[in-house]
């Protein structure tokens, strides 16, 4: 589902590459976390899933396209594949929850009735049920963070991405947000969080793969954070 | 592309900036109706062009002698006058105007006036009036046969007169144009500024756009729909601005040399005529001052 061979990123200003000859192979239906301090290039990892940005060597394949390869007018086309949740929510604070969740949809351009379908089975499936019509800034970040989640979800992605999705919650509620990833999990979408938080990944018990200046260095199949790192 | 999804994000848009979009507007406007007062004298200079080519007339005038002496130019001086100019190719017509002819008109042109009353019939010239099939080599023709020959006393050529008023006009054409340039100028910063405003204040969103993988399309359409409205009521308002300027100024201020003949009037027609180029390059300048923008100016 997701495939990087020897990927290389190079900024122009650093002399030191922000990804080193990765190669990771993730499986349709795994559960990967990407760990690893500041600077060690999650980021730039997500980024180049992304295609917001292209790798200097190597390939990606995400979804059965060629990532780098890729015109910029199929762009739109890998990201409708690709789910993305973010620390910061970075839900529309002029609209209603409901609104957020349609809003995505109708970028693509499902049509209506569609989208008055999806939307209230999404929110059922994050636990938001009867929360439609409440604005973003009435929820508590939890909540918030669900219907980032449901949006992200709505168009059935094939892979999800959550860059640090739990980084402003507090334990409980990020206890919570991991069963929900969990269970979009079990429904065979592929999920890669990037992630600092160790009790998390400990109690997880699932694939770690781990950055480092760069450099791919773990890849374990049920791994812990590590101890004294 | 879903067209309620458009009209409530331009909707949102343009209203989340009034100021600006009233702004935008309004310059819109301005700059078009100079635009379209250009044009209406374009129009005018053409139509009183045509008026006068076919009334322009080369005046041959004689001098006092002859013109008391011969009231129907058949002494040899003036139908020897006559006759040369008639044997021209580039004469169409010549018609002999005597004194007591002259007189008369002259009475009816200034009719109720003082000067009316101090003229007297040998005051006036007798003149040969010339038609010339070409206008350009025609006047030049006969004032070179003319000058200097026994019975002439001089030669007014009209479109002398009627140049004047023609420079008036292109003047009147020029200024309106310079100041319609200027004028689109601040429209067009003015247009680029909003959108880049307008896709400032909307980055959360288009952020989100791009994320779920909306087309370019999706992302940068109601931004330029949002430029092109703002064209489109410009223009509207430009046209209208145009109409009322037409009853409340143009016509009081034309109304004189209107009735007399001297230009064609300004017809509501003519408005009409200029509305929908108007509208065209409203739209038009909008939209590509959008797309130019979102393409040099903003990610999206």
């Amino acid at each position: 589902m997701i495939r990087l061979e020897r990927v290389t990123k190079m900024y122009k200003t650093s002399t030191r590459p922000a990804l080193d000859r990765v190669s990771v192979d993730i499986e349709r239906g795994e559960f990967v976390f990407l760990i690893g301090p500041s600077g060690s290039g999650k980021s730039t990892f997500l980024r180049l899933l992304l295609r917001e940005d292209v790798p200097t060597r190597g390939t990606i394949t995400v979804a059965d396209l060629d990532v780098a390869k890729l015109p910029r007018r199929r762009v739109p086309r890998l990201r409708q594949r690709i789910g993305c949740v973010f620390q910061d929510f970075r839900l529309l604070p002029n609209k209603t929850v409901g609104g957020n969740v349609a809003f995505a949809l109708e970028v693509i351009g499902k049509p209506p009735q569609t989208v008055r379908k999806i939307v209230p089975e999404v929110l059922e499936l994050v636990g938001l049920e009867g929360k439609s019509e409440r604005m973003p800034h009435e929820l508590s970040g939890g909540e918030q963070q669900r219907v980032a989640i449901a949006r992200a979800f709505a168009n059935r992605p094939m892979v999800l991405l959550a860059d640090e999705p739990t980084g402003n919650l507090d334990p409980d509620t990020s206890q919570d947000i991991m069963l929900l990833l969990e269970r979009i999990n079990r429904t065979g979408t592929t999920v890669l969080m990037a992630t600092h938080d160790h009790s998390i990944v400990d109690s997880m018990r699932r694939r770690v793969v781990e950055l480092s200046m760069g450099k791919l260095v773990r890849d374990d199949v049920r791994g812990v954070y590590g101890v004294g790192r | 592309m879903r067209t309620d999804f458009v009209v409530r994000e331009v909707v949102t848009g343009l209203r989340r900036n009034v100021t600006m979009t009233v702004a935008m507007v309004l310059t819109t406007a301005i700059s078009l109706a100079l635009v379209g007062t250009g044009l209406l004298a374009v129009r005018t200079i053409d139509r009183t062009e045509q008026l006068y080519s076919d009334r322009v007339e080369v005046q041959v005038a004689l001098t006092a002698d002859i013109s008391s002496a011969d009231a129907d130019c058949s002494q040899a001086v003036c139908s020897g006058l006559k006759a040369t100019l008639q044997n021209s190719p580039l004469v169409a017509s010549v018609r002999f105007e005597s004194q007591q002819q002259a007189y008369e008109r002259y009475l009816q042109l200034f009719k109720g006036q003082s000067l009316a009353e101090v003229v007297r019939p040998q005051s006036l010239p007798a003149t040969l009036r010339v038609k010339l099939n070409n206008p350009e080599a025609g006047a030049q023709a006969v004032r070179e046969a003319m000058i200097g020959q026994v019975g002439v006393r001089n030669i007014i050529d009209q479109r002398d007169v009627v140049a004047k008023l023609f420079d008036f006009l292109s003047g009147v054409r020029n200024l309106t144009f310079a100041v319609a340039v200027v004028q689109a100028i601040a429209a067009l910063l003015l247009i680029s500024n909003t959108v880049q405003v307008s896709a400032f204040t909307r980055r959360v969103e288009v952020g989100v756009m791009r994320l779920v993988g909306a087309t370019r399309w999706y992302t940068q359409f109601p931004f330029l729909i949002e430029a092109v409205v703002t064209g489109v009521v410009g223009a509207v308002i430009a046209s209208l601005g145009i109409l009322v300027g037409k009853f409340l100024f143009i016509d009081d201020l034309l109304s004189g040399i209107v009735s007399n003949g001297v230009i064609p009037p300004i017809e509501v027609g003519d408005v009409l005529w200029v509305s929908p180029i108007l509208l065209m390059i409203g739209a038009g300048v909008a939209a590509v001052t959008g797309y130019v923008t979102l393409r040099l100016y903003v990610r999206l």
